[in-house]
């Protein structure tokens, strides 16, 4: 990579912006940095035929990296899959985004456009009386429907022992084996963060430490808080619009979300 | 909340006494409001003995960390605005207060009032939002019956004390609710390209079927073969009589103590044997004719079951494990154990063979 | 090129990927679902059409939608399959490698076995040999649970056989690993595992159980349909093998031989 780096600030005359890159945007650059002259040149190196099939291959990656909901990150797909094709990521991701939307109805969405990591979402609805399940549903879901309806309901974030002793009440014990979920514990604050369904993080200051949770970048994304809040109407079989700043938080993310992913 | 406390205590605090702040300012307080507890008033700057009580000071310190105790576990209840749990804990502080004299035990009072003036501020801001609050405890118990909750007649209702089980499957029908706020993507899984591709080892199919016996095995086996040949099961009935009778020899000898499992099957002579040991034991304790159980160390140990022990009916309860022994632990064992004979001695025929 | 999909085409896509196997008549209720769901024109005759819409795109992709026929009861499922292997395919995330040792050694058991299954006990004590990383005995257990609710193996009474799913994505692999172990059925030409077998030294032909029913329905004195020898089995009752209508899906290997049945509509 560093040699292709020098030949990019040599060719071109970017490197004002260059030099003001830190370490952690050195990658960034790498991508940004190429001139269409050179991507020009890398699509007349390679056959259609060469890079159908590393559009294939990209898509079949993500799809493995998804089978734990983990999320993908761009550095991973070039490393792995796209190697010698760095020049034309672009061109193969946008294909690659349009596979996912026109085959399998998902999208693939950029949560963090600074570290490049994607995640997989669903453009489809389920629909009551499905003859078979479209989704097939882990008990964690519910477990991680609890801890994020806690936090958006208080306001986006909430001490740890908020989230404990809201599970104690439902018969999940963090200290404990749980028959279903193992160790609770680490469901919630390595698996669930690792996912990016949760932020658990250290509130400065504090002796003995303490964490907060707030809900994760995949969750801002793969959650709906209108519907969210409404089956919490339901629950308290109270009005959603009752909870006045909830509902105007849902209302507000759900239809912007709605016009960016339609 | 904790506001009137600290005007309360402000106006305490006015007829301060010469030095020593935190003990004066106890004492003003103190001769007011218990004067005839505090008979033992000492001098104008110097602390009473009754003061330096360390059972007094004990009792107080305690009380004052089953409060902040009390604040830490329950914080949801403290927050709730339909209780004045928050006001109880400090008005119990307020009484607690009263008593201390000295800086350990202040900072605990200073340390409870942090906690509860950071809930308070929660508290009071949950009154000033627009609409409705959020209950969390009230939102726990809307979950608890949307998931089945099978309450107990019991319902008493007490913190910390639940009641009721959750039926199986709770979980998974909160998930499939909670499904459809989520728009996750499904997942494609697969057996084909998971692994390397590896033809399996069909010479060694073939060898189990044409392996020409080593020496050793040459050695044994047909005399083993003949001696079953009359009838496998009688030789196996025939064996396991015998391991009987060792064991009950040992227990007898051994005033009726439990045998250490992994010495009495382990032949260190023969894994083979000691294979042939394990396989034999395990029918004694399949019948119920020896009993095999774990001993303070959590090691195995076996011990004949006495006549008349085990009901007919054989009602009790029956466990099942798989032992799996290689050589290598087996040598670990004899190591263990330092086992130098085997318990078991070899059977007749064998032993007259070889 | 090829017709685009929709979003019933989709749908029908993300219920298989959820689901990995669907009998075929829950394939026929979700091609009808999921075209009344999008206000798609639903022929309930065309599945196999509608699913190939599906698999001109998967294809590229190394997926497909795949029927295949269980050996146990006869039924026709629909499977979506990975097709290739490769260094990509290997980063799998579902199971540790030495949960795949394992499975690769019940294969071995299986497939070298002649009543194509393995007991628990074989699975168990193949366990021992595992090279990547030993597993107990109720760790072994555990695994095996898995791949039974996974949907890779069946097992019943202690025994485990290879499951359609499993058979329907691995079935090339199978011919190319195991080539002088597996056998494929004289009737239908897919791999035969649990099948009857003509006892004739010289011939040794497989049919399975559900072919065996079909080819020797109504025949009171059935004979090897290769060799001619007596067939020495007890012909399995029809009732119990439920037969299928097939379409023109290309199937897991070569089309069906097997005379057709009735070709019930069980869509109402």
């Amino acid at each position: 990579m560093s040699q292709r780096k020098k030949s990019v600030s040599a060719s071109q005359n970017k490197t004002q912006r260059r030099s003001q890159a830190s370490l952690n945007e050195d990658e960034e650059a790498s991508f940004s940095q190429v001139s269409s002259s050179q991507v020009q040149r890398a699509r007349e190196n390679f056959t259609s035929d060469q890079i159908d099939r590393k559009v294939a291959e990209v898509v079949q990656f993500i799809l493995i990296k998804d089978q734990k909901k983990m999320p993908i990150r761009r550095a991973d797909i070039v490393k792995h899959v796209i190697k010698d094709y760095k020049l034309l990521y672009t061109d193969i991701i946008n294909r690659v985004c349009r596979t996912f939307e026109q085959v399998f109805g998902l999208k693939l969405v950029e949560t963090d456009p600074k570290n490049h990591i994607y995640i997989l979402i669903n453009k489809l609805d389920p629909i009551q009386g499905e003859p078979v399940s479209m989704r097939s549903v882990n008990p964690k879901k519910g477990l991680l429907f609890v801890i994020l309806s806690v936090i958006f309901m208080k306001g986006g974030v909430i001490k740890e022992n908020l989230v404990w002793n809201s599970l104690k009440k439902l018969r999940v014990d963090p200290g404990e084996k749980h028959d279903e979920f193992g160790d609770v514990k680490k469901v919630v604050t390595d698996e669930f963060v690792r996912q990016k369904y949760l932020e658990y993080v250290k509130i400065p200051h504090t002796e003995p430490v303490e964490y907060e949770f707030r809900w994760g970048l995949r969750s801002e994304k793969e959650v709906s808080k209108l519907k969210m809040l409404e089956f919490v109407g339901e629950l308290f079989e109270q009005d959603p619009q009752s909870w006045t700043q909830q509902f105007r938080e849902a209302s507000t993310v759900d239809s912007s979300s709605q016009r960016t992913s339609s | 909340m904790s506001d009137t406390r600290r005007r309360s205590r402000g106006s305490q605090e006015e007829p301060a006494g010469p030095s020593n702040g935190v003990g004066v300012r106890n004492r003003s307080e103190r001769t007011g409001d218990m004067g005839d507890e505090d008979d033992v008033v000492g001098g104008p700057s110097g602390i009473s003995e009754e003061d330096d009580d360390p059972t007094r000071r004990r009792e107080i310190r305690s009380k004052y960390r089953d409060l902040i105790n009390q604040v830490q576990q329950n914080r949801e209840d403290m927050l709730n605005p339909a209780n004045n749990k928050l006001t109880d804990v400090l008005e119990e502080a307020n009484k607690l207060f009263v008593n201390v004299r000295q800086a350990r035990e202040a900072a605990l009072d200073a340390q409870l009032l942090v906690l509860a003036t950071d809930l308070g501020k929660e508290k009071a801001s949950q009154l000033h939002a627009e609409g409705s609050a959020f209950d969390p405890s009230a939102f726990a118990e809307h979950l608890l019956s949307f998931m089945g909750l099978n309450r107990l007649e019991d319902e008493s209702g007490q913190d910390g004390h639940l009641e009721g089980y959750l039926p199986q499957g709770a979980w998974q029908k909160l998930a499939n609710r909670s499904e459809s706020c989520f728009k996750t993507a499904p997942s494609f899984h697969y057996m084909l390209g998971s692994f390397l591709a590896e033809p399996p080892p069909p010479r060694q199919r073939v060898e189990r079927q044409r392996r020409v016996p080593s020496k050793e095995a040459k050695r044994i086996m047909p005399t083993q073969l003949k001696q079953m040949e009359e009838s496998h099961q009688e030789a196996t009935e025939k064996e396991v009589e015998r391991i009987l009778g060792c064991l009950q020899r040992y227990f007898a000898d051994d005033s009726g103590e439990p045998i250490s499992y992994y010495e009495f099957v382990i032949d260190p002579n023969s894994f083979s044997r000691t294979v042939e040991n394990i396989f034999h034991t395990s029918f004694l304790i399949r019948d119920g004719l020896v009993r095999m159980f774990l001993d303070n160390d959590e090691l195995p140990c076996i011990a004949p079951v006495e006549e008349g022990e085990i009901e007919p009916g054989g009602a009790s309860i029956r466990h099942q494990c798989v032992i799996s022994i290689n050589q290598e632990s087996w040598r670990e064992i004899i190591d263990a154990f330092d086992i130098k004979e085997a318990l078991i001695p070899v059977p007749e025929v064998l032993s007259q063979e070889s | 090129m090829s017709r685009p999909m929709a979003d019933s085409h989709r749908r029908f896509l993300q219920t298989m990927m959820s689901n990995g196997i669907i009998s075929a008549s829950q394939a026929e209720a979700l091609h009808k679902h999921c075209c009344e769901t999008h206000g798609a024109h639903y022929v309930a005759d065309r599945l196999d059409d509608f699913i190939n819409v599906i698999n001109a795109q998967l294809q590229p992709l190394f997926m497909y939608i795949r029927k295949g026929m269980s050996e146990e009861n006869g039924l026709e499922y629909y499977a979506l399959v990975n097709m290739t292997e490769t260094d990509i395919t290997r980063m799998a995330s579902d199971y540790a490698d030495n949960e795949l040792e394992l499975f690769r050694k019940t294969m071995d058991l299986i497939v070298d076995s002649e009543s194509g299954s393995a007991s628990s006990t074989d699975i168990l004590n193949s366990a021992d040999s595992l090279r990547t990383k030993k597993l107990k005995k109720k760790e072994t257990e555990h695994v095996l649970n898995k791949f039974v609710q996974d949907k890779w193996l069946n097992e019943k009474d202690g025994e485990y056989t290879l499951s359609v799913r499993c058979v329907v994505e691995m079935e090339q692999y199978m011919r190319t690993i195991y080539p002088d172990l597996i056998k494929v059925c004289h009737v239908c030409h897919n791999i035969a595992l649990q099948c009857q077998m003509c006892e004739n030294p010289a011939c040794g032909i497989k049919v399975h159980l559900p072919c065996a029913a079909r080819y020797f329905r109504a025949r009171s004195d059935p004979h090897c349909p290769s060799c001619n020898d007596f067939w020495p089995h007890e012909i399995p009752e029809m009732q119990r093998f439920q037969s299928q209508s097939s379409q023109n899906l290309p199937s897991s290997s070569r089309e069906n031989t097997a005379p057709t049945t009735s070709r019930r509509s069980r869509r109402s």
